[in-house]
């Protein structure tokens, strides 16, 4: 479970996040929409800490993350050897894919496995070849991948993400870059997902797939979130004006 | 003997000169690499005064010619009682030279790298061994190894400076040879022929590793 309390953050003078408050239950697909600039990706990118913020709290399973606060009242960064543990609970997968150039499918999938969770190479290659198999690329596990079309690649972040064996996958718009194409491959692994439960938080633009696999949508504008709730609910009977003209305009 | 003799008992000296010439170059090389790694982790510290000792360091070093700089260590090093001789000399001073000019490079690298690349490798919570040896490292290799192998050809030119200190390579063995037989453009044509060839001889190597690390799947590879 995630919880989220209070949390703001702004670049300079400007506010991004305004006071999120925010609960993902286990086993939860929890999809944030909203316009550009709304927010949503900073708030995905606090909860794992590659934004840091400037008040509020995230807890995962009852855990303060990424802050303490000190015997003088102030409010610290956790050290970096924690920060790192508190990472491989969460799986990542970005926009841009992000694959690291150099390795193959396979190297890229069991890195983090081998390095930060210390599991023996060949039980993290099985690992790895599993989740390739898993998302179809089971043929591919030593192609690079700029040899990958963007579709194999985002299925080979998606396999790096879950080999941390993650509390929680966090995915940021990880279709928008792709060829329309493509998106289909990909959603379709997340939806072989659903069934293993894996509690996820979708930053997504594509609303008809929000929809279909998120048990609650939440709505972020300017910084704050205005209306969260059942997607059916949430895009069918929106109470919130700015909510009903975003909706008018993405159809 | 008279102008113009290049014979083979003063070719077998030229290329033993040179021979010392491409030791020192890669000893100096070879301990400049590891120093550069080192200043390039400062250049990152979190801290100011460390980054701040980093950029004296360049400076300094890197403000300085090879010939004042050889000169002053040589010089500096019996007063403090380290009588090293200046072989030993010769490699610290090329090797401190040379570590400026890697480490900016490396530096130059390390800032190439594109930040989705740090956020993955940090969302995976790999600790900063294995960030280094597996992601920052490889990264920075295939991109700086082109501007890598410009420093190591100019080191091993460099050499040349290193006479001054008496130190016996090529350059100096020619000007001896040339102070006995006055054949001043055979023996400095020789000696120039040799540097090529050595600089050469980098290059062709440099050009090797780099396809040999060529990120596949980019084009221009052989199928």
């Amino acid at each position: 479970m995630i919880e989220i309390r209070g949390l703001r953050k702004s670049f300079g003078q400007v506010p991004i996040l305004r006071g999120i408050d925010l609960r993902v239950d286990d086993g939860e697909v929890l999809a944030l929409v909203g316009r550009s600039g709304c927010g949503k990706t900073t708030l995905l990118r606090c909860i794992n800490f590659l934004e840091d913020y400037d008040a509020g709290e995230v807890l995962l399973d009852g855990q303060p993350l990424w802050y303490r606060t000190g015997t003088d009242g102030r409010r610290h960064r956790v050290p970096d050897a924690e920060a790192r543990r508190m990472r491989q609970q969460m799986g990542v997968v970005f926009q841009q894919y992000n694959l690291f150039p150099h390795m193959t499918a396979l190297q890229n999938v069991c890195l983090g496995p081998r390095f930060s969770q210390g599991v023996p190479t060949p039980e993290a290659e099985e690992r790895g070849r599993r989740l390739l198999a898993r998302v179809g690329l089971a043929d591919r596990v030593d192609a690079y991948p700029a040899q990958l079309s963007g579709g194999q690649q985002q299925r080979i972040a998606i396999a790096r993400a879950l080999a941390m064996r993650p509390k929680v996958l966090l995915l940021d718009e990880i279709t928008s870059a792709l060829d329309p194409e493509l998106v289909g491959e990909v959603e379709d692994v997340i939806r072989s997902l659903l069934p293993e439960r894996i509690m996820m938080v979708v930053v997504t633009h594509a609303l008809g797939f929000a929809r279909e696999i998120a048990h609650r949508i939440a709505y972020v504008s300017e910084g704050v979130i205005t209306e969260i709730g059942d997607p059916v609910q949430i895009l069918e009977q929106p109470k919130d004006p700015t909510l009903k003209d975003f909706l008018r305009r993405m159809r | 003997m008279t102008q113009g003799g290049l014979d083979i008992p003063t070719l077998v000296i030229l290329l033993k000169g040179a021979g010392v010439s491409l030791g020192l170059a890669c000893a100096a090389i070879a301990c400049a690499t590891v120093l550069a790694v080192l200043l390039t982790a400062l250049a990152f510290s979190r801290l100011l005064p460390v980054r701040l000792f980093y950029r004296l360091y360049i400076y300094v070093i890197r403000g300085t010619p090879l010939l004042v700089l050889a000169m002053l260590i040589f010089y500096a090093l019996p007063a403090f009682d380290l009588r090293t001789g200046p072989y030993l000399a010769a490699v610290v001073v090329l090797a401190i030279y040379v570590a400026a000019l890697f480490a900016e490079v490396f530096r130059g690298g390390v800032l190439a790298i594109p930040r989705p690349q740090w956020e993955s490798a940090k969302s995976l919570g790999l600790p900063p061994g294995a960030m280094l040896r597996k992601v920052i490292g490889p990264l920075v290799l295939r991109y700086t190894l082109p501007s890598y192998v410009n420093v190591c050809v100019m080191a091993v030119k460099a050499t040349s400076v290193l006479s001054i200190i008496s130190v016996w390579e090529l350059t100096l063995a020619s000007r001896e040879i040339i102070e006995r037989t006055l054949a001043v453009f055979t023996i400095l044509g020789t000696a120039g022929a040799f540097y090529f060839v050595m600089c050469l001889g980098i290059d062709r190597a440099g050009r090797r590793l780099e396809q040999r690390l060529a990120l596949r799947g980019f084009g221009g590879e052989h199928a």
